[in-house]
């Protein structure tokens, strides 16, 4: 009896929901792993066997024996990079979550995160470190990311609010204007790496350690070595996020504390949602926004903070990602914008857009590229068709009112059976 | 001056094409956020279908008798095939908003995403790379139209108009400014068009009519996404070499602006998609521009970064919907599934 | 020949059950040839319900359809057009964008290889215009005509289909007095010509004037059928309602204090178009009385009330409350000082559907000290305060303070909205048709908590489209009409049908000559 109830919550339901549409993604993974691999010869039924195993469980794929077969099981390296790469998409969820509680859909988080990306990695990389503490100089830095993050999402948050333009169309105008606006900003900037000669289109890690100095009356930029008789004027670089033994836990990974820092935002933003009087407005704004407006609310003034909370959200990821000092980013942005802010979009969705169901909706999808990854690695195949099911799991998530639906339907005729 | 009409051409006329998939799709009743993603499918289709047919030979006799009537067949061919399969690909979103009742604007976000990750999916698989070219030969000496062709030498000039319109031009480009033409008067003048754009603006009154909503709405967004398809092959036959890479940067969504500027209306939407061309032309080209033909690249010796040029349509298109959003008319029952039981 | 039994439409012993409640429970109803027969009944008597089986949006449990004697099989509205019936619909079913000429041929559209034949058709609808005095303009865009030509438009789409059922659900609640006594004559003319009409209404008046024979139908059943020459007003209202009607709100005479609101030369946009849809309104209303703006729909009561909420901007004249300037000031600042207000649309403004009953109930107080402590809901407190409205305002839900207001029925949710701003005890009440759409139960309830709140002193601005919640429950008459006071009454003193005049704007009084003599 106890257990029917339980069944019937609505809550219950809409995970359940979820599940079927994960379940119904993967599915529509195999099925083109299968159709692919029955149609190329190069491939056949076993390749198409081993890419649907690690579709699955390519997290814990270890590699192939001499002989060829895969192998599974514990892999620390991947365990780490999958909670390191869940940084940014509990940070874009978050972000659309967050949205789509106030009614407003977030898709301009790519945008948002691509400018808390470079205002962090500016600030990382131009502050003197030598003067300026370096855990200092990373808190600052993802402040700024922040700033401009929340600045950037302003910008729809106010046409929707004053102007009434559709968020949605906005916010893909402001994605690609700040694609060629960051491009531009590294494109001037003396941020570019050139250190290592080989490189080409990647700004310096924010670990990386530079001397400003002074040979022979010019100033220039070195390395970490600095050539005798150079006067040093300033150190910048060396900021990173720090490991708190992660790194050990998960050895060859690229793991650290930035986890624990979305995971404690999620929990933030579960209490502003849930428990505040601001969270009470911008439901009520997403939910109605007239009984809200004839309720005394400031609805626009909503839309913006709303429109501002996200966008910070969102550049945090992006300011996360890179502070953590080793992990590149790719200057030229213009033609492209990065898909951790569209993932957002479908970890959100999975969440049911509650906060603190973004952090396992995060770590699934970013568990979902590991095993990308191992796919292209260890098969023929490529990392593209986690992309497929991801995008499978939001085209459901589109209904997933009528999922709910149907899942309640079953219930109700299995009580009957009974 | 040729030279920019033309390249202004070039951008405008797929432009105004997926902008009026658009309107065959709102004006129906569902939004069709999902142009972009069937402008990439329909690419990549369009370009594939060029690719194995190719790789068959069955043009490959025309090819070396410089066939050019067969040629301008094949291109033809390749467009219907990219339609097709644009339509075929906007079933999902139809079948979500229509039948399941679902949220539009997330559906059409799905398709948005599954298109480029199947496309390049595929394109791996096919080409060992993430872009997908043509077999062998490249889109000009296919598919382009070309002096020579009606007789001028290589030093002997067509004219102005000749040198516009005729001279390194696709057809498919005139293909596009028909289909155009004649899917606009569909929407207006005939039986289907009128009880299409009821369904867009009240639906529960069509169907008061004997009107069939949901085939309706079918129609208009199964149309859409052959007008979108069409229009995403003939944008990388004609800017990017006939190569598909599973991206059109965000010209579909530039196609939502241009419909939203149009005030959903085909003569609005091609003052507007001709705007914006010439803007997109200018980004892509500014440095190699020079508008009166006196040897002085004008645009170049500005000395304005290419960032401003590139950033200049997205920004127009923000400052402009900010302008017009008061006055614009968005169908009033799009984005609203329809309930036969609502009345 | 034998005129009493050539019925061209019989819908014999019709039963429509929905979960819960049987909507339609064995109701015969028999049009003759050439007859207007109307059918009367209060909301929810079944009316719809059963034209609904007539169009073959629901099917029947039980009972059958005849046409001209044979049963036929109505499976959805395409088989209704095809027996010739038609409807025009209380809510009417027009493109807005389109033209009113193609209003009129959409759906039934003469094609040549696919193409609309608009000059074919003009011919055949001037024609049908002319012969039934039904003055449309062709070419007009259908928003920008008036609702009296809407209407015209909506007979001249049955006419175009050679329609011989016409139907019209409720249509007079859009029109003003003037353009319901041309809709009489246009159903007599139309009925001269042999077709046969249904009209269904729930004003006796109108229905003793134009019917032939009257069915009523209370609560599903199907009470009987007379004719009109036989009976009376007061006979009908007796078979719809099932006892006499106590249309009199008890209450003592007003006693009006010092003046709350007081509203001077006021001036509001309007959403639709550029013109101001309140044009210089002056009035004031004092403590223990309430005050009614009576009017047609679409006259400028809504933005008035807009205005003075807050909802809208004013373009000019001034607000003041309890002597502050509230003007411009913001819809919080505004409640603050003691506004309350019943809006208009439940749905819209009233309720956010899908949050809790309790999370509703503190809609705009939710910030107050006794809510929320340093940013955080007391939702112990909210619980407490939701549990004790829900009791004293016998608001009924599934589950109480948790339950889904969008779950919850029509009487309720306004009982829930009525009980949050009576409960806020301000000094003015804004009331905005408290009763739209309500039972008679739920109505005399909510006329009672009003007079209460006069009684003890609050402010009450009424608004109602109802002649009779405006005569009986009001101190004084406002009417509006085109965005103008045109009249102050005394509803003691003044009759339905002067009021009418002022309403249609046939008669006006000089309020600012008599304000200065």
């Amino acid at each position: 009896m106890k257990k029917t109830s339980f069944f019937d919550k609505a809550g219950t339901r809409s995970v359940l929901a979820s599940l079927v549409a994960i379940l119904i993604g993967m599915l529509a993974g195999g099925v083109v792993i299968l159709a692919v691999g029955l149609t190329n010869p190069a491939l056949g039924l076993s390749g198409a066997w081993e890419g649907i195993r690690l579709v699955v469980g390519g997290l814990f794929a270890t590699g192939r024996t001499a002989s060829g077969q895969l192998t599974f099981g514990f892999n620390p390296a991947s365990f780490g990079n999958m909670l390191f790469r869940a940084v940014p998409l509990i940070m874009t969820g978050l972000s659309v979550a967050l949205g789509n509680k106030a009614g407003l859909f977030n898709i301009g988080a790519p945008g948002q995160y691509l400018a808390g990306t470079a205002a962090s990695l500016y600030v990382a990389l131009s502050v003197p470190t030598n003067v300026v503490p370096s855990w200092l100089v990373w808190f600052v830095a993802l402040l700024a990311g922040m700033l401009a993050g929340a600045l950037w999402g302003s910008i729809p948050g106010l046409l929707k609010a004053y102007l009434n333009i559709n968020e949605v169309l906005a916010c893909i105008m402001t994605n690609w204007i700040s694609a060629n606006l960051v491009t531009w900003i590294f494109d001037i900037s003396n941020l570019k790496n050139m250190l290592e000669g080989t490189k080409s289109g990647y700004i310096y890690k924010t670990s990386t350690i530079m001397n400003d100095v002074i040979i022979d009356g010019v100033r220039q930029t070195v390395g970490a070595a600095v050539p005798e008789g150079a006067q040093v004027v300033a150190t910048r670089g060396g900021v990173a996020t720090g490991k708190m033994g992660l790194d050990q836990l998960f050895s060859g990974s690229q793991v650290n504390a930035g986890i624990l820092v979305a995971i404690l935002i999620a929990v933030v933003i579960y209490i502003l949602l849930a428990k505040t009087t601001l969270g009470y407005q911008l439901k009520a704004c997403g939910a109605n926004r007239y009984a809200a407006r004839y309720a005394g609310i400031q609805d626009r003034r909503n839309i913006v903070l709303t429109m501002a909370l996200a966008g910070a959200l969102a550049a945090a990821g992006g300011a996360l990602y890179y502070l953590s000092g080793n992990t590149e980013f790719f200057w030229n942005t213009y033609q492209s914008l990065p898909g951790e802010g569209f993932n957002g979009i479908p970890v959100a969705l999975l969440a049911i857009n509650n906060p603190l169901g973004v952090v396992f909706s995060a770590v699934f999808m970013s568990m979902l590229q590991i095993c990308g990854q191992k796919l292209t690695e260890l098969t023929a195949y490529n990392e593209y068709i986690t992309n497929v099911i991801i995008a499978v799991i939001v085209y459901l998530s589109a209904f997933m009112l009528v999922i709910k639906t149907w899942i309640g339907k079953l219930r109700s005729r299995k009580a009957v059976d009974k | 001056m040729p030279f920019l009409i033309r390249q202004t051409l070039v951008y405008a006329v797929p432009l105004m094409l997926v902008a009026l998939a658009g309107v065959y799709a709102e004006r129906s009743g569902i939004i069709n956020l999902a142009l972009e993603g069937i402008m990439i499918f329909g690419a990549f289709m369009g370009v594939l279908f060029v690719r194995f047919v190719q790789q068959w030979g069955w043009f490959e006799p025309a090819y070396v008798d410089k066939n050019y009537l067969s040629l301008q067949f094949f291109c033809f061919l390749a467009m219907l095939f990219a339609a097709a399969m644009g339509a075929l690909f906007s079933l999902l979103l139809a079948f979500a908003a229509i039948n399941l009742k679902a949220d539009q604007t997330i559906g059409g976000t799905a398709l948005n995403l599954l298109a480029p990750a199947l496309v390049l999916f595929f394109i791996r698989l096919i080409a060992n790379q993430n872009t997908l070219n043509m077999d062998h030969g490249d889109a000009a000496s296919w598919f382009m139209l070309k002096k020579s062709m009606f007789g001028y030498g290589r030093k002997q000039e067509m004219g102005f108009l000749g040198s516009t319109f005729v001279d390194k031009v696709y057809v498919a480009t005139y293909i596009c400014i028909l289909v155009f033409i004649i899917m606009a008067i569909i929407l207006y003048k005939t039986r289907f068009g009128m009880r299409l754009r009821s369904c867009g603006e009240n639906p529960q009154a069509s169907a008061s009519l004997g009107i069939n909503v949901v085939g309706m709405r079918y129609a208009g967004t199964v149309i859409s996404g052959a007008l979108a398809g069409m229009g995403g092959f003939v944008y990388v036959l004609t800017t990017a070499n006939c190569s598909a890479n599973g991206d059109v940067a965000g010209f579909g969504f530039l196609a939502l602006a241009v419909m939203i500027f149009g005030n959903w209306k085909p003569g609005n939407i091609c003052g507007a998609a001709l705007l914006f061309g010439l803007f997109k032309c200018i980004a892509a080209s500014y440095s190699t521009l020079d508008i009166n033909g006196d040897g002085v690249y004008m645009l170049k010796n500005l000395n304005i970064n290419t960032n401003i040029y590139r950033m200049l349509p997205y920004v127009i298109t923000l400052v402009v919907l900010a302008f017009t959003s008061k006055s614009s008319r968005a169908p009033k029952a799009e984005g609203i599934p329809y309930d036969p039981g609502k009345r | 020949m034998d005129h009493e039994n050539d019925f061209v439409i019989e819908m014999l012993h019709i039963t429509k059950e929905f979960p819960g409640i049987k909507a339609n429970d064995d109701i015969t109803l028999q049009l003759r040839r050439g007859e207007i027969h109307a059918l009367l009944g209060e909301n929810g008597a079944g009316k719809s319900t059963l034209m609904s089986v007539l169009f073959g949006l629901y099917q029947p449990e039980q009972g059958e359809i005849r046409k001209d004697g044979k049963p036929v099989k109505i499976n959805n509205p395409n088989d209704a057009t095809a027996l010739h019936i038609g409807m025009v619909h209380q809510h009417f079913k027009l493109i807005e964008v389109f033209t009113v000429l193609d209003n009129i041929i959409l759906g039934a559209e003469d094609t040549k290889l696919g193409f609309v034949q608009r000059k074919e058709a003009r011919k055949k609808v001037e024609e049908l215009s002319k012969r039934y005095g039904l003055a449309v303009d062709l070419d007009a865009k259908v928003e920008n005509i008036t609702v009296g030509m809407q209407q015209r438009v909506e007979i001249l789409k049955m006419l175009y289909r050679d329609n011989e059922i016409l139907i019209f659900d409720e249509p007079t609640a859009v029109l003003t007095p003037q353009e319901i006594v041309e809709l009489m004559q246009i159903m007599k003319g139309l009925a001269r010509e042999g077709k046969s009409i249904l009209f269904i209404s729930h004003k006796l008046n109108e229905i003793m004037e134009v019917s032939d024979r009257v069915s009523v139908l209370r609560k599903g059943r199907y009470i009987g059928t007379v004719n009109t020459k036989d009976t009376t007003a007061v006979e009908l209202s007796r078979m719809m309602v099932g006892h006499d009607v106590q249309l009199v709100v008890d209450k003592a005479p007003a006693q009006p204090g010092e003046t709350v609101l007081k509203v001077t030369d006021l001036h509001v946009a309007s959403r639709l178009y550029k013109h101001d849809a309140v044009k210089g309104v002056s009035f004031e209303v004092r403590k223990g009385e309430i005050v009614c703006i009576a009017g047609i729909d679409g006259n400028g009561q809504s933005e008035l009330v807009f205005g003075l909420s807050g909802l809208e901007k004013c373009t000019g004249g001034k607000i003041e409350l309890g002597g502050v300037d509230i003007t411009h000031a913001p819809i919080r600042k505004r409640s603050e000082a003691g506004v309350s207000h019943i809006p208009e649309d439940r749905h819209k403004h009233g309720l956010v559907l899908d949050f809790t009953l309790e999370q509703n109930m503190v809609l705009q107080a939710f910030e107050e000290p006794r809510f929320a402590h340093m940013g955080f809901i007391r939702f112990g407190e909210v619980r407490k305060y939701a549990e004790r409205l829900i009791e004293e305002y016998d608001v009924r839900s599934g589950q109480g303070p948790i339950t889904m207001a969008r779950s919850m029925s029509g009487g309720n949710q306004q009982k829930a909205i009525i009980a949050r701003e009576i409960d806020r005890d301000l000094p003015l009440l804004l009331a905005v048709q408290p009763t739209r759409g309500l039972d008679v139960g739920a109505i005399e309830n909510i006329h009672k908590q009003i007079v209460a709140q006069r009684d003890e002193g609050k402010a009450v601005l009424l608004v109602s489209l109802e002649l009779d919640e405006v005569m009986n429950l009001s101190d004084r008459i406002l009417v509006m009409y085109e965005g103008e006071i045109v009249g102050e009454l005394d509803p003691k003193e003044t009759t339905v049908e002067e009021l009418g005049l002022y309403m249609a704007g046939a008669k006006r009084q000089d309020r600012k000559k008599e304000a200065r003599a």
